[in-house]
């Protein structure tokens, strides 16, 4: 029996919070999530879109057609998903999703899962990550994230403010989490710094509806520009010593070609 | 006059010879072009209610005291059930009934593929069900699986000996030759993805079943179910009013209607058993993924001198090897081919037929070579294929029954024209180009059909038999032959399809047929009524009234027309054929391949409904832009287990992956073909699109893409392989 609770404050108590429920139902359903109580956080987590500030409760719809917000963001959000589930997933809720590694999805016993193999090394890997994948092969699936760490966003919650990149970590052998969300903790908004100009760019298998094969975004702040990808690491990748030290696995080689193309382009743009 | 005859019969490519019983068809074919109502395009007479959602599937079907199943599949590609306890699913609140590998031959223990049943349980609501199956103590032996078709070939582990079809002296042919080129291509597993999942609901009525199930074929299911189940054919009803999707997966009743009637016949319910999607990604079937090492030699002229090819269609566990080499053997006048196709037998999810299959893969290898040859020889990919048109079926020297592929290529060459301009628009990053390939497939249809038309003193007429309509639109296309063959308008007629029990036999709805074999049965026996109400008008002495006010003298009096499907014509090769021409953007940086329009011309001797037409030729293309760039079933190369079971990684095109297309259809009737001149639509729009696309790659890029899907990987290798190539070609000194 699942118990559904409506938060009333920010403290939330025992339960899995939920929000559009684009990620929190399909993992439910498939085995991967497993809790008694679902918490609403709904009506407790702000969701106004300015051009410095955007709560995390903001659906990517209403940030896509935000005309404040920096253009990486917005193409970020325009990008991902599909209308439907734009229109119903949070911001918060798309930085908190879990990768879309197929043997993690189908509950293969994997590190991430506690296990002790990463089966995406030896087995199929071609959308797999390019970076920091010697533990963990997983990609970081978000657009979002990759967008708001290239602009250089700090995270605020309940109980405290950090970097947004610093909201993501690479899983370790003895700390298998992707996030340094504590246990209750709850994303409240993030706050941008003034922006010049930024870019967001995608490579997906479609045209539309996919997750990003490489997201390459870019922002320039007081003159220095910032290179972050989705896709190609087991959390959004700030891109600080480029492309040379990728350790591209035998079948994804062709990300590491296709993440230059991207990033010149994205430097490109933002000259 | 019913006639007894020995005859080959042809579903999707596959021969068998039976004996069977055909009427004669008399009756004259129309004059070519479009009439008052069949070839003007009508939209379908059922489309409000399915968009309305008042149209009733299988799936939205719930019978009174119907129970709901969950099956257990193996979720190992190769394993032996070592322990099954169905009691702790039994305990369980909802559950009715259980059942394991020794109940029925649908449910096994030696699990040979992942996907195939072991055990299923059926309860008041799936929840319950599936919560049963989850409660199923069931132990695996897991074995090493064999996944790599070359190896299964190598150890001759196949589902049938090598097909070896050969004429001419094709070593003579390569000696001959004034340019060879050879590559092997590579095609995937790709899966139906019906939008309606496999499912039947079986109830026991009295000492018979009724089965209402989503199919595309309802006497299939019938004759299967009975088989099956030790019942007489007439005991079992067989319902199917509309459905969701087929394309090929649907002809058989499969494990879902067997397990559904053993778990009815042990509850005295109905039982409903559906596939999940995920199991829809497991166990409903799939297009198997090829090889091909394909060979073909020509004069500078551009003679084709000799085509050799191996093929290796890794069919999975079960299914059969279908005919890869198909358009090689078939599409061009060459005296010297040879091929050979093994089938091999792999532990993975057995394949069904899949919208012309093999004949898909074949013509992307085939094809494709073919343009590199044109490159070669430096001679226009349409001049090409003009200079090797087959006049005759070269495989047993039969005539065409119809054949306007020249007409088509005429007709393609306003599109073709257009790659200059196209290609102009290239810039540094994104390429452009313009490819073309030719189609050719089965699509004749054949007896036996039956169908009956009632016409009643309101003027108005049923359509009466038990045909399906699986999406195609020839529950419109039937009521468009009877109305203008009847000379009453579209809206008096009503067709009555989708019930064994009300109408007579109907061919099945696969290999591109219901139009060409059920249309002749319709319009012979809407004929039938007709001559009927003429005989009367005759008697009454106004042999020229309308037919409205002859009907309307019957009162309760009712006129009964029937028709049978006649026979194909003796010793000639029914066809289809047709060429696409397709203009693609390809960013060379990044990989990325844009459809920007496709130009479908396609022979399908006369054409119904110039509407429910180009809509089959819509949907084959966008099936087939899915099927060459995005999607692709994966298993772990290393325990073979399926990876994309999901709509999210497997990826289907969506509405913005669709491009501008245009259709043409050359509409002349086939003069042998039956009363009509009609073959099918369903399969030919798919078979060339994928080598289209390859050869506007080439024209763009000069890249050689040799796998399906061409994914980025795909298009970035292609790319660097060209660069290299013309790297050599312009770094290496000078030949003296």
């Amino acid at each position: 029996m699942l118990e559904l609770r409506r938060a009333s404050n920010l403290d939330l108590g025992a339960g899995t919070p939920i929000h559009g429920g684009t990620e929190v139902v399909p993992q439910l359903r498939s085995g991967l999530l497993r809790t008694d109580t679902l918490v609403d956080v709904r009506s407790i987590v702000p969701r106004g879109v300015a051009s410095d500030r955007i709560g995390a409760g903001a659906t990517l719809r209403e940030i896509e057609q935000s005309g404040e917000v920096p253009e990486a963001l917005r193409d970020a959000c325009r990008l991902a998903a599909s209308p439907q589930l734009r229109a119903m997933g949070s911001l918060g809720g798309n930085l908190l999703q879990s990768t879309r590694c197929w043997y993690w999805r189908l509950n293969w016993p994997c590190r991430l899962h506690g296990g002790d193999e990463c089966f995406a090394q030896a087995g199929e890997h071609g959308e797999h990550a390019i970076f920091a994948n010697d533990y963990c092969a997983s990609a970081h699936p978000s657009d979002v994230a990759a967008a708001l760490v290239a602009l250089d966003a700090t995270l605020r919650t309940e109980r405290r403010e950090l970097e947004l990149v610093d909201l993501f970590r690479v899983p370790t052998e003895d700390d298998r989490r992707a996030t340094t969300l504590e246990e209750g903790e709850l994303m409240l908004d993030v706050s941008l710094p003034p922006v010049e100009k930024s870019v967001y760019l995608k490579a997906m298998d479609r045209k539309r509806w996919a997750f990003p094969i490489v997201g390459v975004a870019g922002a320039r702040i007081q003159g220095e520009i910032r290179i972050a990808l989705a896709g190609v690491a087991p959390m959004p990748w700030l891109l600080e010593d480029g492309l040379d030290t990728a350790t591209p696995l035998p079948r994804n080689a062709y990300k590491v070609e296709l993440a230059a193309a991207l990033v010149k382009r994205a430097r490109a743009a933002l000259a | 006059m019913a006639r007894l005859i020995r005859t080959e019969k042809e579903v999707e490519g596959r021969y068998e010879e039976v004996w069977i019983v055909v009427e004669e068809d008399a009756l004259e074919q129309w004059p070519a072009g479009p009439r008052r109502i069949v070839g003007q395009p009508a939209a379908r007479i059922d489309g409000r209610e399915r968009a309305t959602g008042q149209a009733v599937y299988t799936a939205d079907l719930a019978l009174p005291g119907m129970l709901h199943t969950a099956v257990l599949r193996s979720p190992h590609p190769r394993a032996r059930v070592t322990h099954l306890d169905l009691a702790p699913a039994l305990a369980l609140p909802g559950v009715h009934a259980a059942i394991g590998p020794g109940d029925i031959p649908q449910l096994v223990d030696e699990c040979n593929y992942q996907g195939v049943a072991v055990a299923a349980v059926c309860a008041d609501t799936l929840a319950e069900a599936r919560a049963a199956v989850r409660a199923i103590d069931a132990r695996f032996d897991v074995l090493e699986p064999l996944l790599d078709p070359d190896e299964a070939v190598a150890r001759g582990h196949l589902l049938a000996e090598p097909r070896v079809r050969s004429r001419g002296d094709v070593e003579r042919g390569f000696a001959d030759a004034d340019v060879v080129v050879e590559a092997e291509f590579r095609t995937q597993v790709v899966l139906h993805n019906s939008l309606e999942t496999h499912q039947a609901i079986v109830e026991w009525v009295g000492d018979g079943v009724d089965v209402n199930i989503s199919t595309q074929y309802i006497w299939g299911i019938r004759d299967g179910v009975a088989e099956g189940l030790g019942l007489p054919p007439d005991k079992v009803r067989v319902v199917c009013h509309y459905m969701g999707g087929g394309f090929g997966s649907k002809n058989s009743p499969d494990d879902y209607t067997f397990i559904a009637a053993e778990l009815a016949r042990r509850t005295q319910r109905a039982v409903k058993c559906a596939l999940t999607r995920r199991e829809e990604h497991t166990a409903a079937g799939n297009r198997n993924a090829t090889i091909q090492r394909l060979r073909i030699g020509a004069r500078s002229d551009g003679t084709l001198t000799a085509m050799s090819g191996e093929f290796v269609n890794a069919v999975g566990w079960g299914g059969w090897s279908s005919s890869t080499e198909g358009p090689m053997q078939m599409l061009y006048a060459c005296p010297n081919v040879s091929t050979t196709t093994h089938g091999a037998k792999l532990n993975l999810p057995p394949m069904k037929a899949f919208r012309a299959p093999g004949f898909v893969e074949g013509t992307f290898g085939l094809e494709a070579l073919l343009d590199e040859l044109a490159a070669k020889l430096d001679i226009d990919p349409l001049e090409l294929r003009r200079l090797n048109h087959a006049d005759q079926d070269e495989v047993e020297g039969r005539a065409y029954s119809g054949k306007n592929l020249l007409e088509c290529y005429r007709r393609a060459e306003a599109h073709w024209n257009r790659r200059h301009e196209v290609r102009s628009r290239s810039t540094d990053v994104v390429k452009r180009g313009v490819g073309m390939a030719s189609q050719i497939w089965y699509g004749g249809g054949g007896p036996p059909s039956y169908a009956w038309v009632r016409v009643g003193s309101d003027g108005r007429a049923a359509v009466v038999t038990a045909m399906q309509d699986i999406g195609t639109g020839t529950r419109t296309a039937m009521a468009q032959i009877a109305a203008e063959e009847l000379g009453i308008p579209l809206d008096h007629v009503t067709v009555s399809l989708g019930d064994s029990a009300r109408g007579p036999y109907a061919a099945i709805s696969a290999g591109s047929s219901t139009t060409p074999s059920m249309g002749p049965a319709v319009r012979a026996a809407a004929a039938d009524a007709r001559r009927q109400i003429d005989e009367i008008a005759e008697q009454r002495g106004t042999p020229d009234a309308p037919l409205a006010e002859i009907v309307a003298l019957l009162e309760d009096a009712q006129i009964l027309g029937k028709g049978a499907r006649g026979p194909n014509p003796t010793g000639m090769q029914v066809l289809t054929f047709g060429v696409q021409v397709v203009e693609v953007a390809v960013d060379v940086e990044t990989g990325e391949v844009t459809v920007e329009r496709v130009a479908a011309v396609h022979d399908v001797g006369r054409v119904i409904n110039p509407l429910g037409a180009s809509s089959q030729i819509e949907g084959g293309i966008i099936q087939g832009i899915g099927h060459t760039l995005s999607e692709e079933r994966l298993h772990d190369r290393v325990t073979g287990r399926l990876l994309t079971t999901t709509l999210e990684s497997y990826r289907m095109p969506t509405i913005a992956d669709v491009p501008e297309i245009v259709s043409e259809l050359v509409d002349e009737p086939d003069p042998h073909l039956t009363n009509l001149g009609s073959k099918g639509l369903g399969e030919p729009p798919i078979v060339p699109i994928a080598a289209a696309i390859a050869n506007a790659i080439r024209d763009a890029t000069g890249a050689d893409v040799r796998r399906l899907p061409i994914s980025r990987e795909e298009m970035l290798r292609a790319l660097r392989e060209a660069a290299a190539r013309e790297k050599e070609r312009v770094g290496a000194p000078a030949r003296v």
